[in-house]
Formats: structure tokens, sequence, C-alpha cells
């Protein structure tokens, strides 16, 4: 029985972090860069989806306009702060990156204060009881939220004209350009996607502890980084699965193991020992 | 010099030492570490337990030293296995790891309580003072000297292009294993002359935010130059000083900062000087 | 064109020097560090906004020894290496009589090594570590002992309320592990059995497989510490995931964010503090209602303590006549003083002997809910 409840919140923590490291990896997969500033429009995300909510009473639309707008900060955070750095050496565009969390986190407290927000009205939290547990509406959600953005992101990366671009720009950019493909929109689109993103799994972490506060992108950016590496830099779905995996070792990890090691430990603990016996990662990019 | 200019110089210089330190490795080496600061932490509490158990300064520095530069080489055997980005997260993980570690060591690391009464090293202010200068003074010309000799061109040409490296029979992961024996045991040496410092060390203080700084300092300076990386140091560790007066914008203005520099003058401070010495060398003017 | 640059720029600094140089008012000026920037800007703010609202009403009833109080802020970002240079400023540029720490442990500590050595008197708000007070007879802290309000969390969960069976979910920072400490050391002397403990980190919020553990373990009272952002989700899911034992928390949920975001969760939760909103005394009444206004949101501990401790620090000048450190100090160690978190009253090394508060949340505020104020029992140690 506790097995399987935590086996059921590893899966529901595993959802949240694939959200939130897809698109990290879609923009290492196409620019070979750690964009970690993405932990700064997780929690725009996550501002916006409660500052909506709070105004309107609606998440309904709250999700959309802050997936939107935060897609559409994705992509200038692109043109404005990455696309001028391409060429230089890789730690250039990280510590790049570092500053602009830092900075967008000191927005969020310099604007909304260093309490955060909270919703006045918490919405999915009426209790659903599944196989003997008690859950909240707001689990059930985000692991079939979660669930159909990662199969609507497949199908157009599969199925649409746009997606085949995609792909083939990642794959190889200058055959991609050759063939007329426009790199340029496609990275725009990279960016566009992975941010929305973000700023869903952000909404779903603050519906879980009803708060949004400036720091909150820390930890799940670690953790995003640590996933997409195990899942192996750039393979969407290794970082998938990664992130599952992830999610439900840490689960039981921090019942059995917790007084040796804490939380964050525990999973970069997974990570090193996975890399020291796979380097490339648990899948390793086609 | 009054106290608090004696306590602020003592910072730097202890800096000082720290960001060589991650120059060696991420500057000369190209080994991109984000866990600088567990070895901050090591060298931190092998001289706060030694001390606590009585033994010289001395020897306590020297053993932080030495035992973070074997810990040093753990990890960089860790980096011999994986690259680039690969090796960037994993050094973060290292910096974790030893957190949790520490965090959870209640007997003898003190966990989350740290560890206080560490006794003094016995040199008065201005004296400690003179010592982190010295210990810096030291590292710096460490640091000149092996960019100039044979080891520093090994470290280039494995932090340009390691296969080549390899091609042209440079001993890659030994010189990879040394950059981070080198440069973690002087991140040791920091952490002795920190646990010095502040006599009370708690595992916060060596968190990733710290490796971060440390690696800020390194690459606003101009990683993998020495006086760049000196300046960098100085300029980002007084900064929260000199900005009394943006208070509440303080850490908003750092991070905007890390982020201009890196937009604007990926190379550094170094970058910058060495871009204003050929301006003015085209404008006729002798420098 | 460079010239012009230049003389301008120099002008500037001449003006400034020269602003610097103009004679300060006669003020007597008090130190504060506080993380004002950072992972810790919450109780930065709060600890901050209480001190200044314990200035205003001191100078607004005439100031100390006949002079307004300064405070000199500065923020330590909740770091040690920050707070020992902000320290040494304070001593030698900025003159201070007396230094208040209104910041954490770390920072508190380190500082409070500083004051000692330069023999000025150091007041930690609300630092919790042991050896803050041990760093010398120069510091003293206003703020409850996490020990001590561990112990006297046993006798609220097994004497009071009479629960045997408890789960401790403690954070893991030395304020969560200190709680704990106290409460195990005195769990079976009120006939508690501890069926288990769990930890959790500072960046947690999401407590799932805690909550599926807890409700297997069938506790009859949950001993948990933790922050309004941690305390507030986990209150918020144990209920949510069926989980109905009675919360006992401490001061680290005294605030309103933590009802906030608990929401109906949060109703019934106790916990161990200093701050009692029933409180009839004049110098809380008079603080809640000032703070609220001042800083705009309702008071809670943090801002209780940063007050409780300007407020001391300025009576014992005030009592000790002079600006002398080693005066000030003495007058200190003879304070008996109705503050806003209680009466207080030192001991030999400095630790604060008050009254435990015990407040509950009913209709979405905290409220009085008993007083613990056994003195063998909240006895700190002596050394």
């Amino acid at each position: 029985m506790l097995f399987l409840e935590l086996l059921i919140q590893g899966l529901i923590y595993g959802c949240m972090y694939a959200i939130i490291a897809v698109g990290l990896t879609l923009v290492y997969g196409l620019l070979r860069i750690l964009h970690v500033a993405h932990a700064g429009l997780f929690t725009l995300g996550a501002y916006l989806g409660v500052i909506v909510t709070n105004a309107t009473g609606s998440l309904g639309l709250a999700i959309p306009v802050s997936a939107m707008c935060v897609g559409l900060v994705g992509m200038a955070i692109y043109r404005l702060c990455y696309q001028p750095i391409l060429s230089k050496p890789p730690y250039v565009a990280l510590i790049a990156s570092i500053g602009l969390f830092i900075a967008m986190e000191e927005i969020f407290r310099l604007i909304f204060g260093p309490y955060g927000l909270t919703y006045t009205q918490v919405p999915l939290q009426s209790p659903v009881s599944l196989l003997g547990m008690s859950l909240r509406m707001v689990d059930i959600f985000i692991v079939f939220g979660s669930v159909a953005m990662l199969g609507l992101l497949s199908w157009l990366a599969q199925k649409t004209r746009i997606g085949i671009a995609w792909r083939a720009t990642v794959d190889d950019p200058q055959m991609a350009g050759s063939f007329g493909i426009s790199v340029q929109n496609v990275r725009y689109l990279n960016f566009f996607i992975g941010s929305a993103l973000a700023a869903v799994a952000g909404i779903f972490i603050s519906l879980l502890s009803n708060l949004a506060e400036p720091t909150m992108g820390g930890v799940p950016s670690y953790k995003a980084l640590a996933i997409i590496v195990l899942g192996g830099l750039g393979n969407v779905t290794g970082t998938l699965i990664a992130a599952v995996i992830l999610g439900v070792v840490e689960a039981y990890g921090t019942i059995y193991v917790g007084n040796l090691l804490d939380r964050d430990a525990i999973a970069f603990a997974f990570l090193i020992l996975v890399l020291m016996l796979k380097p490339q990662g648990l899948f390793s990019r086609k | 010099m009054g106290i608090y200019e004696l306590s602020l110089a003592t910072i730097v210089g202890i800096n000082i030492i720290l960001a060589l330190g991650l120059n060696l490795i991420t500057g000369y080496c190209g080994q991109i570490s984000l866990g600088h600061a567990a070895f901050f932490g090591t060298g931190a509490y092998v001289v706060a337990l030694m001390a606590k158990a009585g033994y010289p300064a001395p020897i306590n520095l020297v053993c932080a030293m030495l035992i973070t530069g074997g810990i040093g080489i753990v990890v960089g055997v860790a980096s011999l296995r994986v690259r680039h980005d690969f090796l960037a997260i994993t050094t973060m993980g290292v910096g974790f790891l030893f957190l949790g570690i520490v965090r959870q060591q209640d007997s003898v690391l003190g966990g989350e309580m740290g560890l206080s009464g560490i006794p003094s090293i016995g040199l008065e202010k201005p004296a400690f003072l003179m010592l982190v200068l010295a210990v810096a003074a030291l590292c710096t010309l460490f640091s000149v000297y092996i960019k100039k000799s044979w080891m520093g061109f090994a470290f280039d040409a494995v932090a340009t292009d390691e296969d080549t490296a390899r091609l042209l029979t440079v001993n890659v992961p030994v010189y990879k294993l040394t950059a981070f024996a080198l440069g973690t045991a002087m991140a040791g040496l920091a952490g002795g002359l920190y646990c010095y410092f502040t006599r009370f060390i708690m595992p916060d203080d060596f968190g990733f935010i710290t490796s971060i700084s440390v690696l800020s300092m390194v690459a606003v300076g101009g990683i993998g130059s020495v006086p760049g990386v000196i300046i960098g140091t100085m300029l980002l560790t007084l900064l929260p000083e000199m900005s009394e007066f943006l208070s509440d914008y303080k850490l908003f203005f750092y991070g905007a900062l890390l982020f201009g520099v890196m937009r604007f003058a990926p190379d550094g401070l170094a970058g910058v000087g060495s871009s204003l010495r050929g301006m003015l060398k085209r404008s006729g003017r002798a420098v | 064109m460079i010239k012009k640059t230049t003389l301008i720029f120099l002008t500037l600094c001449l003006v400034v020097s020269f602003a610097s140089l103009c004679p300060a008012a006669d003020t007597i000026k008090f130190g504060f560090n506080a993380p004002l920037t950072g992972f810790a800007a919450a109780d930065g703010k709060s600890s901050s906004e209480g001190a200044k609202l314990a200035v205003k009403q001191i100078n607004a009833a005439g100031g100390v020894l006949g002079k307004q109080v300064e405070l000199v802020i500065y923020d330590d970002q909740a770091k040690p290496a920050n707070a020992i240079p902000i320290a040494n400023k304070l001593i030698g540029k900025d003159k201070v009589v007396v230094g208040i720490s209104g910041s954490y442990s770390g920072p508190t500590r380190s500082s409070a090594g500083v004051f000692q050595e330069a023999g000025i008197p150091y007041i930690s708000a609300y630092a919790i570590h042991p050896d803050i007070t041990r760093a010398g007879n120069m510091v003293y802290r206003t703020g409850l002992l996490g020990t001590v309000q561990g112990r006297a969390g046993a006798k609220l969960v097994g004497d009071m309320m009479g629960k045997k069976n408890v789960v401790i979910i403690t954070l893991q920072n030395d304020f969560g592990k200190s709680l704990a400490a106290g409460f195990k050391s005195v769990a079976a002397d009120y006939g508690i059995q501890v069926i288990a403990e769990y930890q959790y980190s500072m960046k947690d919020r999401q407590f799932g497989s805690l909550v599926a553990k807890v409700k297997a373990d069938k506790p009859d009272a949950i001993y948990a510490s933790g922050y309004y952002f941690t305390c507030g989700p986990l209150v918020s899911q144990l209920r949510a995931g069926g989980v109905d034992a009675p919360v006992i928390g401490q001061e680290g949920y005294d605030g309103q964010k933590f009802i906030e975001i608990a929401g109906p969760a949060a109703e019934g939760v106790l916990i161990t503090t200093t701050l009692d909103r029933d409180s009839k005394e004049k110098e809380a009444r008079e603080f809640i209602q000032a703070f609220e206004k001042q800083a705009g949101y309702p008071a809670d501990m943090v801002s209780a303590s940063a007050h409780t401790a300007v407020k001391v620090a300025a009576a014992a000048i005030e009592r000790a006549g002079s600006t002398d450190p080693e005066k000030i100090r003495q007058a200190i160690a003879k304070t008996s003083y109705k503050a806003s978190s209680g009466l207080i009253r030192f001991n030999k090394l400095g630790e604060v002997m008050k009254p435990v508060q015990v407040q509950i949340v009913r209709d979405g505020r905290w409220h009085y809910y008993a007083v613990i104020d056994d003195p063998e029992l909240l006895t700190p140690p002596e050394e």
C-alpha cells in the first residue's frame, strides 16, 4: 500500500520534472547551451498563473495566457541574450544564463515582495480517492496534463511540417538550412515551446504548494539539469524517462535514505553513479 | 587600516586564492567545475577539525591542501569519463553531494549546526591579513609560472582540443588530473584560511551559490588570465560593499553584471584590458 | 572631451566628500544586520521593519539619553562571510554603541565573535544557534533557544494535549534539528513515544511521499518544524492526503503567510512561539497595531523579536545612563523588560528566560491558546 503510494507520488514528481526538463533539453539539443535561466521562466509562469487566476477566477484562462507570455519572453531571451554569444565557448552562455536567472529572481522579489504570492482560492483541491489513496484533483491534473502536452509535442514533432523541419534543424542545421528551412524560426519555435512548457510546470508547482515565490526556480532547475544529463543531453525521450525515474528514486529515497543524504544530494548521487557507469547518460543521443 | 578595511581585505585575499585555483581547472585546463565550493568547504572542515583537536596551524593548512587535493584527484578521475557539459553538471552534483553528506553528519562534522569554537590561528588581524596576502601572492606567482611552463602549454592544448592533444601524445588524463589536484588544493588552502578567519563554519557557507560566485569571479575577470581573475575577484567581492547605496537592488545588479559581462565582454576584464590596449596602440600612443 | 568629463567627475567627488564631512546630527547609533536580499529576504524584511518601528517609537518618546536613535542597517544576505566585514564596519566606521542581529544563525555567530572581541554589546533577535551566546559576555539573545522551545513543545503535546504517539518531521537546518533535539530530550517525561522521525530540506515544497508514509504511521500528533514556505505546503498536503492528526509547530510558522498558504488546512494548528496576538500587555498591543500599519502586513515573530531586541537595548542604555560599553552590558544583564515578545530577563550566559506562548489558528488568524511557564523546563543552559 505504502509502496504503491510512493510509486504514484514518484510518478507525479516525475511528470513535473519531465515538463521542466523537456524545455531544457530542447534548448540544449539545438544550441548546446545549458539554459539555466529556464528556471526564471518557470517562476515567471507560476507568478503569471497566480496573478491571472486571482484576477479572473479562472485557471483555465491563466494557463494559456501564462504559457503564451512566457513563451514570448523565452523567445526574446534567445534573441537578446543567446544569439549574440553562440560562437563563444560554452561557459559564456552558462554564466550569462546564471546572471540572468539571478536578476530575474530579484525582479520577482522587488516587484512582488519576498513572501511570494498565493491563490485567493486554490483551484483543483477537491479530494480524489484512487486505489485507496487520498489525492487531490491537482495531482491527477498534473499527470494527465503532462501526458497530454507531451503527446501533443510528439505529434507536432512527428506529424507536422513544422515538426519535421524542427527535427531536421536539430540534427543538422546546415543541411536543414540548405533545404530552405529557416533555422532562425526553428530556434524561436524551440524557445517558445520550451518556455511555455516551463510556465505550465511552474503553474503546476504553484498549485501543489499554493505558493509562487521568487526563489522557486532554483531547485527544479538543478534537478532538471541532472535529468537532461541523465537522459542523454538532447535526447527528449531519454529525458522523459529519466525524469520519471528520478521522481521515483526521490520518492523512495527521501523516506528511506533521508537520514543519510538530503533530497538534492540523493538526486545527484544517483546521477553521478549513473554517469560513472554510462558517461553518455542513460540514453545517449542517437 | 581600520578593522573594517582589514576584514574586507582578508576576504578578498581568500577569494583570490580560491579563484586562482578554479582558474587552473577551468581557465587553464578547460574543465568546467560548478562544484568548487565543495573543495573550499573540505579545506575548511579539515582545518576546523584538526585545529579543534589541537594541531598547530601550519600542519592543518598543509593537511587541508593535501586532503583536498586528493579528493580533487578523485573528482578529476570522474572528469576523465565525462566531458564539457556533462562535467559541469557532474561537478555541480559533487558540490551537492558534499553538502548532503556534511549536513547529515551530526557527530563529527557538526551537521547543520556547523563547527564553532575554532581556535585562533594565533595572529593578530593585521598579521593574519599579511599571511593571507602572502599566500595569495604565492598562488599568483605559481599560476603565472604554470602558464608559462610546459604544463601550461599542455593545459592549453587540452582545453582547446582534447582529441588533437591526445594525438600529439599529450597525456591528457594526467594533465587533467594535475589541474584538478592543484586547483582543488588551492581551494582547500583558501578554505583553511577562511576557517581561521570566521572561526565558525556551517554547511551553508559552501553551497552551490558559493560555487557560482567563484566561477563568476573567474569569468568576469577573464578565464585563464591571472591579472584578470585577481581584478575580477576584487571587484565582485567588494561590490556588495561599494553598492550599499543600491541596497535593495544589490543582488539584481550583481546578476545583471554577470549577464552583461558575458553578453558584451565575454573575455572578461582581461579582454576589455587587451582591447583597450589595442585601441591605444592603434591610435598611435605608446602603452 | 576627456578633460570635461574628468572635471565633472572630480567635481562630483568633491561634492560627495564634502557631504560626508558635514557634521552628522548628534545621534546614538544602533547597528543592525539582516538578510535584506538573498534567500532569507522575507525574514530580513520582517526583522528590519520590526527594528525600524522600535526606533521610531523610541525616538517619538524622546530618544535615548536625550538623543535620537539612528538605526544603521546593513544587508548580510544571511552569509557569514558578509557578516564579518559588516560587523567590523558597524564598530569601526559607524561607531555603534550596540549591535543587534536580525539575521540567521550563521552570520549572527560570526558577528558575535567580532563584537565580543571589540567589547561592544550584541543582541541576537531570533537566531537560535546555542554557540552565539557562548561567544562571550557581550552577547545576549532575546529569542528562544531551539532546544528550549522543543522542550516546551513536548510538554504541550504530551502533557497538555495528552497525545502519545508522535511523528516528528524535522527541517534539515540548525533550527529544525535543535527543536527536534529539545523535543526528544524530554519526550519520555511526558509519556510521548516517537514512532517515526523524518527529515526534509529547506527547499522542499512537495511532500507527497512524506505524507504517504506519515499516513501509514497513524500518529496521534505530528511535531513538524519549518518555516511558512515549507510548513504551509506541508500542512496543506497532510490534510489533503487524509492525515487528520493535530499538527504542532513552532515560531517558524508564526506569520499570516502560513495561514494564507495552508488555507483551511491551517485551522487548529498549534505553535509554540513568543508573540501573543491576544496579549493584554500594552507593549505587545501597540506593537501589533503599529506594525501592521507601518509594514502593511500582520506582525510576526521575527518582527516582534527584532522590535524586542531594539527596545531592550534602548532601555538598557537609558538605565546605564551612558554609552560606555561595559556599563551598557551590565544594564542589559539586569534587564527585566516587558517587551512585545514577553518579559525579558537574561541568565548568566545571556540567554533569555521567558514563558513560551502557544498560539492556535482559529478563523484564519492566530489566537491565544495557552502559555507554558514552567521555569525548570524552560531554563536555558548557563554556559
